[in-house]
């Protein structure tokens, strides 16, 4: 059987939760699974489990997938979607969808159910991990935080060596926070748009796709003393050529 | 006039330090009875006392939050609540957002997710320092157990043992009346030593305690019960408390609903305008 690659595909915002026609992203993402029927689990922690997010994620993936949630709030009321053991249930998936909402919410709670090494395992044995904002902060080393007063760096589960800043054009001042923490001494990383997915097999940034036209990413690096933002390049998901070379790239070569 | 800071706000003689635990009850649990709530809004020595909800065990659910609302919205009081998933809602530190207040409110729901959460903000030493400044801290269910050692939640399904923040001695089960298997594994717990002794209080009942020393034992409900329970040289020594039933005249709360206050709050606004503080 030949072994999966760790992936993820970590979305600066976007997907079924925030877009009206977000089901480029998804596509995307699903297509990366080499199944017909593909096991999609949703983990809507960072929202606090909210019920809202729950359905519309069992609408946009219950047609074509097997589709269940777990919520980390609900499990003494029986309604936590998933009530056995966690781990053998994430580790079954294809593809661990993280919803979006506060990143150290959600890592403090994962922590307290074991959740965060649950997921460090499932990413290394090739089930796909992806998600919007929280979702994509949670995968790297550092990530911005833009809540309550100054913005600041904080850990995430470090699967990824950098750093990753999200809404990167939803929000003017980003743009300056980032530069200043990443000129203060965080490590440096990956600045992404609304509707735009950074997708990395292993470590390495293998793509950069977006459901819009002029979606954005940029790598922001100290250099010399100074930041330098690179523009990367990214291909838009809507292109009609885009469409045969989405369907199953070929990751069993690259290395993990 | 402006909102105490925590540099206004001195530490209190620890007698001075209030916590007021409740088993189950209150605006999430019993919405047509007040008792408890009025109880909350009597403790503090303000006329009218800023009180701040964390739903946070909940995962901050909006029904919670609208009940917090419904409950004290029309209380002489100024409610508030924290929402540690939609922070964009707050962009203020959150201790200066703590030491504003009067009363700390926390809700019922997962006492391990409500304390992971907790300190992976750092509210758990904020709150620490909020009680040592004299600001009441009040709960319910996960949101009364996180005061003591231990506490026994249901976060995961079936009944197990948490440690608590350790402001209060000793360990606290709730629900006793309501979820009754929560009782005999509790009971197991502090046999066994795994726990230190403690309450079990059952839906309704509310302790008050005065530094680390119980005071008073309170209930919204008739028949509702608390029970102190120890091991003591392996023996298990159960004693019955019968708290003293709010809302009989000896002991109504001097908080609570005031039509006069409320009219001049009004004033108040009026004479705020625009202006006011609070957006």
């Amino acid at each position: 059987m030949a072994t999966r690659p760790p992936q993820i595909v970590a979305l600066g915002g976007g997907g079924f939760s925030m877009e009206k026609e977000g089901s480029l992203l998804d596509d995307y993402i699903l297509s990366l699974l080499d199944t017909d029927r593909p096991r999609v689990c949703f983990l809507p922690t960072a929202s606090g489990d909210a019920d809202h997010y729950v359905v519309r994620f069992y609408r946009r993936f219950s047609p074509g997938c097997d589709a269940s949630h777990l919520s980390l709030f609900r499990r003494d009321q029986g309604t936590g979607g998933v009530e056995d053991d966690l781990a053998a249930h994430l580790l079954s998936q294809d593809l661990i969808y993280v919803g979006g909402g506060n990143m150290l919410s959600m890592i403090g709670a994962w922590r307290a159910h074991g959740l965060d090494s649950i997921l460090r395992r499932a990413w290394r044995r090739g089930i796909v991990v992806c998600g919007p904002s929280a979702g994509s902060l949670c995968w790297f080393e550092q990530a911005l935080s833009a809540f309550h007063g100054a913005p600041r760096p904080v850990r995430g589960l470090g699967l990824l060596p950098y750093s990753n800043c999200v809404h990167y054009d939803a929000e003017p001042a980003r743009r300056e926070e980032y530069h200043r923490a990443v000129a203060d001494g965080m490590t440096g990383g990956y600045a992404v748009e609304d509707g735009v997915g950074l997708h990395f097999v292993g470590t390495r940034l293998q793509r950069v796709v977006s459901s819009r036209p002029d979606g954005r990413a940029f790598l922001v690096e100290r250099h010399r003393g100074r930041i330098r933002e690179a523009g990367l390049q990214a291909e838009y998901l809507g292109d009609p050529a885009f469409a045969s070379i989405a369907r199953r790239p070929e990751l069993a070569e690259v290395a993990a | 006039m402006s909102s105490p800071t925590a540099a206004e706000r001195p530490i209190v003689a620890p007698e001075d330090r209030t916590i007021f635990a409740m088993g189950g009850g209150g605006f999430t649990m019993e919405p047509a009875n007040p008792l408890l709530d009025d109880y909350v809004l009597s403790l503090p020595a303000s006329r009218e006392p800023r009180i701040l909800f964390l739903p946070t065990a909940s995962g901050d659910t909006t029904p919670h939050i609208n009940a917090f609302k419904e409950r004290f919205g029309g209380r002489t009081c100024v409610p508030e609540h924290l929402s540690l998933f939609r922070l964009r809602e707050t962009p203020r530190p959150l201790r200066e957002i703590v030491m504003e207040q009067d009363v700390v409110y926390v809700g019922g729901g997962s006492m391990r997710n409500l304390l992971a959460i907790w300190t992976a903000h750092g509210l758990d030493g904020i709150l620490l320092e909020a009680w040592e400044r004299g600001i009441v801290l009040a709960g319910l269910s996960a949101g009364a157990m996180c005061w003591f050692q231990a506490g026994v939640t249901r976060s995961s399904g079936p009944p197990e043992a948490l440690e608590g923040l350790g402001l209060l001695d000793g360990s606290l089960s709730v629900h006793a009346d309501g979820e009754p298997e929560r009782l005999p594994y509790w009971l197991t717990m502090i046999r066994n030593g795994e726990i230190p002794g403690g309450w079990a209080l059952d839906d309704g009942v509310g302790l008050l305690f005065r530094g680390r020393t119980l005071d008073r034992v309170v209930s919204s409900r008739p028949g509702a019960e608390a029970q102190r329970v120890d091991a003591i040289a392996g023996e298990m020594v159960r004693k019955r408390i019968l708290p003293e039933l709010l809302g009989s005249r000896a002991t109504d709360p001097l908080g609570g609903y005031d039509e006069a206050v409320e009219e001049l709050r009004r004033v108040h606004r009026l004479r705020r305008g625009t202006g006011g503080r609070r957006s």
